[in-house]
C-alpha cells in the first residue's frame, strides 16, 4: 500500500489497478490469443538477448561488408514511430488543433512505449553498451551523428516521460512545456538518426540530405498508422464520435503526407538513376528491381493513399485494416533502407578478395536478430496494456 | 612527431602475399578471410584469347589510407578512433563500443571486427609493434621482396617517401571524397 501511495503522489494511478486487475481480463478467444502472443514475443526477445549476451555479434549475420543489420532497422522503426507519435501528440496541446486534444495523453504514452523497445534493440546491437554510456560522457565525439542521436534520444525520453507525468497529474502548463521540449528534441533526434546515413560520403546512395527529411516524413506516417491500429483495437472499430472526428482529420493529414512521400520516392529514384553515377544509379536499379521496394510502395503508401483519396479520409475502418500491412511494410522499408546503404560492394581494388569476386552484398538476418527485433514488439504491447490498466489515458474535458 | 605515410609502387607487386602474412604475424591478426588489415586486390584477365587485356591483370596492394581528414574518426561517437601524434589513424580499444559506424563510414573498407576484443581493428602502421620498438619500417614493407612499399615521414623532406613523391607521379584512392589519404600509388 505504501508503494501505491508513493506512486500516487507522483502520478495518479487507477484505484482498481493491481496484479489481479492485470490478469483479470475477459478470457475471450481474441484476448487469450493476444496475451499468448505478448508472452511469446517477450520470450522470443529474452531468448534473443540471452544469445547476444553469450555470443555477442557472432549471433548476428552482420559482416565486415554489411556491419549494420536488422537491429539497426528495428531500432529505426521503433524510434521513428515514436517520433511520429510525439508529433501527432503535439498537434493538440502544442499546435492548438483542438480535435487532437483528447488523444494527447494516450499518444504521448504510445510515443514512450515505442521508444523503449527501440532502446532495447539498440542496446543489443551496440557491442559494448556499458562502455558507450561511460565514454559518451568522458570523451564525447561531437562530430559524430551517433553521439548526437544518442544524447538527443536521452533528452527525448526524459521530456516525454515528464510530459506524460504532468498530463496525468492534470498539470497542463508543464505538460505543454515538456511537450514542446520533447517535440523539438524528438524531431532533432530522428533527423539526426537520418543524418547517420546521410553523412556517409562512402555510400553515394545514402549520402545527401534526402534521408533525414525522408525519416521525418515517414515518421509521422508511421505514427499515424500506429494510431489507426491502436484506436481500431481499442474501440473494436466502433469509434465514438469524438474519436471519429480526430481520426478523419488524421487521415487527411496522412493523405497529404503520403502523397508527399510518394513524390519523395519518385524523385529520389529518378535523380539517382539519371546520369548513371556508379554506386548510386546501379544501386537504385537494384532497389527498384527488388520485390520489397514494391511491397513498400503498394502497402505503405499507395493503398492507404487511395483509401483516403476515394473516401475523402472518412474510411477510417478501412484505414485500420490498411494500417497493419502498412506498418509491416514500413518495418521492411526501414530494413531495406539500411541494407541498400551497404549493398554496393566497396571495390577498393579488391578486384578479387581472397578469390571472392565482389558482387552485391547479400544479407539476411539471423534468427537471433529476428527474435530481438520482432520480440521487442511484445514489450511495446505489454507496456501499453499495463499503462491502460494503470492510468487514465483519456483526456479530462477541462483541458 | 612525424606525419607517416606510405607510397606503393604497385606495379612491382607480384601478389606473393608476404605482406599480408607479415602483417598477421607481426600484429597478431586472427586467421580468416575477413580478418585482415591489408590485402592485395587481384584483377582477373579480361577478354578472350588471343585478345587478352593484359593490363587488367594487375595487383593492387591496399589498406587503411590513414586519411588526414578521416571519416572513420569523425563519425566515432566516443573518440575511440583518433589520429596520433605521428598522423597515424588508430583505435583505442578501451573506448570502442562496436557501433560499427566507422566500418560503414570508411570509403576504403579498411576496418574489421577483432573477435578477441570485439572492437574494430585496422592498420596502424605497426605503431604498437615495430614503431613502438623504435624500428622505422612496417612489417609489410620490410618483407616485400619487390620493394613495393615505401614508408616514412611526409614532413621530412629528406625521407625516401618525400623524395619519391617529389619525383614520381602518383595518385590517391577516392581523392574526390576529400579524405586526404596518406597512401600514394606510384604510376
Amino acid at each position: 500500500m505504501a508503494l501505491r501511495e508513493l506512486v500516487n503522489k507522483i502520478v495518479p494511478i487507477k484505484e482498481d489497478f493491481s496484479i489481479k486487475s492485470l490478469l483479470g481480463f475477459k478470457k475471450t478467444p481474441l484476448n487469450v490469443l493476444v496475451s499468448f502472443m505478448i508472452v511469446g514475443l517477450i520470450l522470443l526477445l529474452v531468448w534473443g538477448i540471452a544469445q547476444y549476451l553469450m555470443h555477442g555479434h557472432h549471433a548476428y549475420n552482420v559482416s565486415r561488408e554489411h556491419p549494420w543489420g536488422l537491429l539497426i532497422s528495428g531500432y529505426i522503426f521503433f524510434v521513428g514511430t515514436s517520433t511520429g507519435l510525439c508529433i501527432i501528440a503535439s498537434l493538440g496541446h502544442v499546435f492548438g488543433i483542438k480535435e487532437f486534444n483528447h488523444i494527447g495523453k494516450r499518444t504521448t504514452l504510445l510515443a514512450i512505449i515505442t521508444l523503449l523497445p527501440g532502446f532495447i534493440i539498440i542496446l543489443s546491437e551496440i557491442g559494448h553498451p556499458v562502455t558507450m554510456m561511460i565514454y559518451n560522457i568522458l570523451t564525447p565525439g561531437i562530430t559524430s551523428a551517433i553521439w548526437w542521436m544518442g544524447t538527443l534520444y536521452g533528452l527525448v525520453l526524459t521530456f516525454i516521460i515528464l510530459e506524460f507525468g504532468f498530463a496525468l497529474r492534470g498539470d497542463h502548463k508543464w505538460a505543454v512545456r515538456f511537450g514542446i521540449g520533447g517535440l523539438i528534441a524528438d524531431v532533432a533526434a530522428f533527423t539526426t538518426l537520418g543524418s547517420v546515413f546521410a553523412y556517409l560520403v562512402a555510400r553515394p546512395i545514402a549520402n545527401g540530405p534526402f534521408i533525414p527529411l525522408y525519416f521525418l516524413l515517414t515518421a509521422v506516417v508511421a505514427g499515424a498508422f500506429f494510431m489507426f491500429m491502436i484506436y481500431g483495437f481499442k474501440h473494436k472499430l466502433n469509434f465514438p464520435k469524438e474519436v471519429e472526428v480526430t481520426l478523419i482529420k488524421l487521415a487527411k493529414i496522412l493523405g497529404l503526407l503520403l502523397v508527399v512521400t510518394m513524390f519523395f520516392e519518385w524523385w529520389r529514384m529518378i535523380t539517382a538513376i539519371y546520369g548513371g553515377m556508379p554506386e548510386r544509379a546501379d544501386t537504385m536499379m537494384k532497389i527498384v528491381g527488388s520485390s520489397s521496394f514494391w511491397i513498400e510502395m503498394l502497402f505503405a503508401w499507395a493503398i492507404p493513399f487511395v483509401i483516403i483519396l476515394v473516401s475523402k479520409g472518412k474510411a477510417i475502418k478501412a484505414l485500420f485494416f490498411a494500417a497493419i500491412p502498412a506498418l509491416i511494410s514500413i518495418f521492411l522499408m526501414r530494413n531495406d533502407m539500411v541494407h541498400y546503404a551497404q549493398m554496393a560492394p566497396m571495390q577498393m581494388l579488391k578486384k578479387t578478395e581472397y578469390q571472392l569476386a565482389p558482387t552485391w552484398i547479400e544479407y539476411f538476418p539471423s534468427p537471433v536478430e529476428w527474435a530481438i527485433a520482432v520480440g521487442a514488439l511484445g514489450v511495446c504491447f505489454l507496456l501499453y496494456y499495463v499503462a491502460e490498466k494503470a492510468f487514465d489515458l483519456d483526456e479530462d474535458e477541462h483541458h | 612527431m612525424a606525419r607517416y605515410g606510405m607510397a606503393l609502387d604497385y606495379k612491382n607487386c607480384i601478389n606473393c602475399k608476404a605482406c599480408e602474412t607479415a602483417c598477421k604475424e607481426e600484429n597478431g591478426i586472427l586467421m580468416g578471410a575477413d580478418k585482415h588489415r591489408i590485402w592485395v586486390g587481384t584483377g582477373e584477365i579480361e577478354g578472350e584469347y588471343p585478345l587478352l587485356d593484359l593490363t587488367s591483370n594487375v595487383f593492387h596492394p591496399s589498406q587503411c589510407q590513414h586519411c588526414d581528414d578521416a571519416p572513420c574518426e569523425e563519425v566515432c561517437p566516443t573518440q575511440a578512433t583518433y589520429t596520433d601524434e605521428n598522423g597515424i589513424v588508430r583505435v583505442n580499444i578501451d573506448q570502442c563500443i562496436l557501433c560499427s559506424y566507422c566500418m560503414n563510414a570508411c570509403p576504403y573498407d579498411a576496418r574489421y571486427v577483432d573477435d578477441r576484443t570485439m572492437t574494430v581493428d585496422k592498420c596502424n602502421f605497426c605503431a604498437e609493434t615495430r614503431l613502438a620498438r623504435g624500428e622505422t619500417t612496417t612489417a609489410c614493407q620490410a618483407t616485400c621482396p619487390t620493394k613495393v612499399r615505401i614508408f616514412g615521414d611526409l614532413d621530412d623532406p629528406n625521407s625516401e617517401i618525400s623524395e619519391v613523391l617529389r619525383t614520381r607521379e602518383h595518385y590517391s584512392l577516392k581523392a574526390h571524397l576529400g579524405t586526404k589519404p596518406k597512401l600514394f600509388y606510384l604510376t
